[in-house]
């Protein structure tokens, strides 16, 4: 179609819908954003302790009950399972990520579903979703909950967690190099 | 004569391409053009961001939806 040539060489398009925008751009974005997630929800802003949240309503969906887990057994999470993922600010918070990176692929015709290449990857990805969802919950955070929201809230584990963030990204690639290489 | 090379990094994330690509450049001569096939758009980033501090010759192609290649002129 004619408009979509006009726009695809808009210069416009270009720079706020096609490249990437710049890291400090990004970095303002989410600073900004956080306040108002922090404001509007109440609590920080966090990726993987909802995620955790979804798993034990998906259990209770089919049957289970995670009454007697030692993570779900202070009263307010307790509180937050019963009252529902529809009641919940983080279940909007993840569902609203993966549509806006959804959105940004598809009008920066950037979407592709991707081949998988080796069943080495397929391995590899899901032992790191294992062991990433793992430290979080045990952390009590991801890099999102823990390190960034952690220290814009002045918090000392913030940094703490960066320390060792970057310890394990030394240690990740160097087995990168020697298992994908 | 220079020549040209192709490294398939389709499939593959970060910081995959930019290894391979640092690795496929190291043993090419000045003049050679590699072409580097990716589809994750942060490789999209740092492997041009990367060959151009190095200071090569960068072109960005996007040949499909999702889909690019850099191709990178060694030039010292």
């Amino acid at each position: 179609m004619k408009i979509f040539d006009k726009i695809k060489t808009d210069p416009y398009y270009k720079v706020w819908l096609k490249d990437a925008w710049p890291y400090v751009t990004g970095a303002i974005l989410l600073s900004v954003f956080q306040i108002v997630s922090l404001a509007s929800a109440g609590t920080p802003w966090g990726v993987s302790g909802t995620l955790a949240d979804w798993g034990a309503w998906l259990y209770q969906l089919v049957g289970g009950s995670v009454d007697k887990w030692y993570y779900f057994a202070s009263d307010a999470a307790q509180a937050k399972l019963a009252a529902g993922p529809l009641k919940d600010p983080g279940t909007f918070r993840n569902l609203g990520l993966i549509a806006g990176a959804l959105f940004a692929a598809l009008i920066a015709s950037g979407f592709k579903f991707k081949k998988i290449k080796t069943w080495r990857q397929v391995a590899a990805a899901v032992l790191g979703g294992l062991l990433m969802g793992y430290g979080a919950r045990i952390a009590f955070g991801c890099n999102i909950g823990a390190l960034f929201s952690g220290i814009a809230s002045m918090s000392l584990s913030g940094w703490v967690y960066a320390v060792f963030l970057f310890l394990g990204a030394i240690v990740g690639s160097k087995l990168l190099v020697k298992y994908f290489m | 004569m220079s020549k040209e090379v192709e490294l398939d990094c389709l499939g593959e994330a970060c910081p995959v391409p930019l290894i391979k690509a640092e690795k496929a450049l190291e043993g090419m001569d000045v003049g050679d053009v590699l072409i580097c096939q990716i589809d994750h758009s942060c490789a999209m980033k740092n492997v041009p961001e990367w060959a151009r501090e190095q200071g090569h010759n960068v072109e960005v192609e996007e040949v499909d939806d999702g889909e690019w290649e850099v191709i990178i002129e060694k030039v010292k």
